[in-house]
């Protein structure tokens, strides 16, 4: 084994606040470190350092031994330094193939030729590269119309097409079905044997002790430990990365003998994405609807609360009939909904906590047509309270500074605020981190408890089994079966997700 | 092998991509178009008319080239009407007042109009202002400066070389239609066939993305807007060649005619998307429209109207179309 990347004494301020202290990295070729730490522990400063996308203030990064210095992500790709982002960026409106070498589409030969693109050799090339993963995605195919599972794989092809050395992969499965997730751990392995060094960043503890060797956490721009994988577990990484430990989440049963359901959805119907949907959900409890993504249950959610139109079926709340067409139908019949990406559809990240707290709900506030801020202030301080908001600024900080957690609070916060008998969250913890993640967790119970109806939709099979009353599982478009929390086990909810019921 | 839950979409997405298929119905909306002018006018369909269409394309049609590069990076450029202007009263006050052979006044014309460009790109890459702010300004400046220098005055530039640009003919073909056509396949080509025109794709769809790759963005729009503003300096001089004069008025509402026909053949004002045959189809669009109009003996109050109404369809269209695509795409 050679060291093939080391990292030394790696310190970076912002503003005069010193996100990185001194950070040590050591990297051998043909293995997988995992990096962890809750979100604002440094970790994504660390990786643009290392890629060059941001310049460190004093420290040192050698690659084969040598001292490197890169000015731009451009310089690190030359020596063989990839990442795959957790935000995909792709153009949508070129092909497969172009997206796949952007920034260096195959010349062609000859005085003239040698200037201009030969997009014979970039299908071909793009054919090669797709042939590397096995997947079946035409290389002229418009990235427009790929499902996002197909454009992650774009995107992982992408960076390690070529001559990758040392290959970043930050939450490379965040979108990906558990097949899938199997799919990328064999390419990494694959990788791993070729003498590929490779850095992965996940909250996924799970991911970690089944792909990685060594672990370096971060906390709080720090240091905190570089451990081999079978010198911790679960609880001992999380301690680490938290730096406190945290309580295994023990779900008590309430009895839910609530005379009508909060929730009953009968007979929902949608061409092309769910049939005959069935099922009730009661004041106090949380039912989860798992599945793997692409089940039609996002499209099911989303016409519950009236985003989208479902072509028949009745929706009740809490007894009454409610014909729901628009997003302001699910809202009057007290229904909550907080989208999958909430940075696109839940929030206005430029605007302020406050502001995004009584974004829809401007009636109770309103004092004879106009705001009151004092009223408005009072309101938002209460659920910031109430729910353990944290921001550095105050309640006037723009949204889009808060932690993925925080961010995820201030959407809860805002329909709780409406007052929602109903609450429906597209999976609430999707880059949330594990302390944050024990957090919402803790605050989706307490509102059960209280009495809200709280539906999830979660293709993370750990938090379905942790948070829910009830588990429902989805496959093609119909629900396959449904579990006790007590009868729920992961071989079971796959299983069913995978619509192979017995 | 992955199991992709939307294997058949791929299949139906190469019958026919969305470009095609946009560029398809803009076709059949412009024969539509024609064949209704014919049967309301028997000079439509006539050669005279048809050179007399050839003769108008150019201005248009040049300046369109540019704005296609500009709106594929998810810019804007306002000011091409002015820079159209300038060019002109630059030509002819080289000439005019300082003497200056009239080629070579009108090459300088051309540079300034380039320098415009140069400083719209450098405003919009180093000092980060928005495209759209930044030539909205230049678009005033630049048309004020028009006044300023020709003292509002239109001057009258005899020369039958220079009336050659916008009057010329070789082999009976209009000589700025052929610089436009040899224009339209050079750029492209290079929308096509070069990493300079491709990466221009990947800048409008995304910024971030294309500096990951490497791609200097910064340069890739300056070249954008320097080339624009040059192209629509060009313009300028055929405006001024077959007006066989200058004025600062010349070429007024020119960039949204232009950006008119850019948005009907296809190119998106979000970047990231556009072709020129779609440019060049939406430019002759406009041309008959307002030609057929003419013949109908339509008030060119109502002929404003049409292409308005015109835009608005076609982007109606699309915009339906593409929805019903995406309702189709929503179970992902």
């Amino acid at each position: 084994m050679s060291k093939v990347l080391e990292m030394r004494n790696i310190c970076k301020s912002f503003y005069g606040v010193k996100v990185l202290k001194n950070i040590p990295l050591e990297l051998e070729s043909g293995e997988v470190l995992a990096l962890l730490g809750e979100n604002g522990a440094g970790k994504s400063t660390l990786i643009k350092i290392l890629n060059g996308d941001y310049q460190m203030d004093t420290g040192k990064i050698l690659i084969d031994g040598q001292e490197v210095d890169f000015k731009e992500p451009s310089d690190s790709e030359k020596h063989g330094i990839k990442m795959i982002y957790q935000e995909l960026h792709y153009a949508a409106d070129l092909s497969v193939a172009e997206n796949l070498f952007i920034g260096h589409l195959a010349k062609g030969s000859g005085p003239i030729g040698k200037h201009l693109i030969d997009w014979k050799k970039v299908n071909q090339d793009a054919k090669k590269a797709l042939g590397l993963l096995n997947v079946d995605i035409d290389p002229k195919a418009m990235m427009r119309d790929l499902s996002v599972i197909e454009r992650q794989i774009v995107e992982i092809i992408k960076a390690i097409y070529g001559n990758a050395k040392i290959l970043v992969m930050d939450e490379p499965t965040a979108a990906l079905t558990p097949p899938e997730v199997e799919m990328l751990f064999k390419i990494v392995n694959d990788l791993k044997a070729k003498g590929v060094a490779i850095i992965y960043i996940s909250h996924r503890l799970e991911e970690v002790f089944h792909i990685a060797q060594r672990v370096m956490i971060l906390r709080d721009g720090n240091h905190v430990a570089t451990k081999n994988i079978e010198e911790v577990n679960s609880d001992s990484l999380v301690e680490l990365m938290v730096g406190r430990e945290i309580e295994e989440r023990i779900i008590e049963l309430s009895d839910n003998k609530a005379t009508a359901p909060a929730l009953e959805v009968s007979g929902l119907n949608k061409f092309g994405s769910f049939k005959d949907i069935n099922f009730k959900l009661y004041e106090g409890e949380i039912v989860s609807i798992f599945g793997l993504l692409g089940s039609g249950q996002i499209s099911l959610t989303r016409s519950i609360f009236g985003a989208e139109r479902a072509d028949r079926g009745s929706i009740k709340v809490y007894g009454h009939e409610r014909k729901i067409r628009f997003a302001q139908d699910g809202k009057n019949a007290g229904i909550g909904f907080v989208p999958i990406d909430r940075k696109v559809r839940g929030l206005v990240l430029d605007m302020s906590v406050l502001k995004n707290l009584t974004l829809s709900n401007w009636n109770n506030l309103l004092t004879l047509g106009f705001f009151k801020n004092k009223k408005e202030r009072a309101h938002s301080q209460k659920w910031i309270d109430a729910l353990g908001i944290r921001m550095a600024g105050g309640i006037d900080t723009a949204v889009k500074f808060l932690s993925g957690g925080n961010q995820q609070k201030v959407v809860l916060a805002r329909w709780l605020e409406a007052n929602v008998k109903v609450l429906i969250l597209n999976e609430p913890t999707w880059g949330v981190d594990v302390g944050a993640r024990s957090d919402i967790y803790d605050q989706l119970d307490m509102l059960a408890k209280q009495g809200l109806a709280i539906l999830v939709v979660s293709s993370d099979i750990h938090e379905v089994l942790a948070i829910s009353h009830r588990i429902l599982t989805i496959y093609d478009g119909q629900l396959t079966a449904e579990f006790s929390h007590k009868e729920a086990s992961q071989d079971l909810l796959l299983n069913a997700a995978a619509g192979r019921l017995a | 092998m992955i199991i992709l839950t939307t294997k058949s979409k791929n299949k139906k997405s190469k019958l026919f991509s969305s470009d095609s298929l946009a560029t398809i119905s803009l076709l059949i909306s412009f024969i539509v178009m024609a064949i209704f002018f014919t049967s309301q006018s028997e000079f439509f369909f006539t050669s005279t008319n048809f050179a007399n269409l050839a003769r108008t394309l150019a201005v248009v049609g040049i300046s369109s080239i540019g704005m296609t590069l500009v709106l594929i990076t998810a810019g804007v450029d306002l000011s091409v009407g002015s820079v159209a202007a300038l060019s002109g009263v630059l030509a002819s006050m080289f000439w005019l007042e300082l003497n200056i052979p009239l080629p070579i006044s009108s090459l300088l014309a051309l540079l300034t109009g380039a320098l415009v460009g140069l400083i719209n790109g450098l405003i919009i890459t180093v000092l980060k202002i928005n495209p759209l702010i930044t030539t909205l300004a230049s678009f005033s400046i630049i048309r004020g400066l028009a006044f300023v220098i020709s003292d509002g005055q239109t001057n009258m530039l005899n020369n039958q070389g220079f009336y050659f640009i916008g009057r010329g003919n070789i082999l009976g073909i209009p000589f700025s239609l052929l610089v436009m056509i040899v224009l339209y396949f050079i750029f492209f080509i290079i929308l096509r066939y070069t990493s300079f025109g491709r990466n221009l794709f990947a800048i409008g769809a995304s910024p971030e993305m294309s500096r990951l790759a490497g791609i200097n963005v910064d340069k890739h729009l300056l070249i954008s807007y320097t080339v624009t503003a040059f192209l629509a300096a060009f313009a300028g001089l055929i405006i001024a060649s077959q007006l066989g004069s200058s004025a600062p008025r010349a070429a007024t509402g020119l960039e949204f005619t232009v950006i008119t026909a850019v948005v009907l053949g296809g190119t998106s004002l979000a970047g990231g998307k556009g072709t020129l045959i779609g440019t060049l189809i939406g430019v002759i669009i406009l041309r008959v429209l307002n030609n057929g109009l003419v013949l109908m003996e339509v008030s060119s109050f109502y002929q404003e109207v049409a292409r308005g109404v015109v835009l608005l369809l076609a982007l109606s269209f699309d915009q339906i179309r593409s929805g019903f695509l995406h309702l189709r795409r929503e179970r992902t």
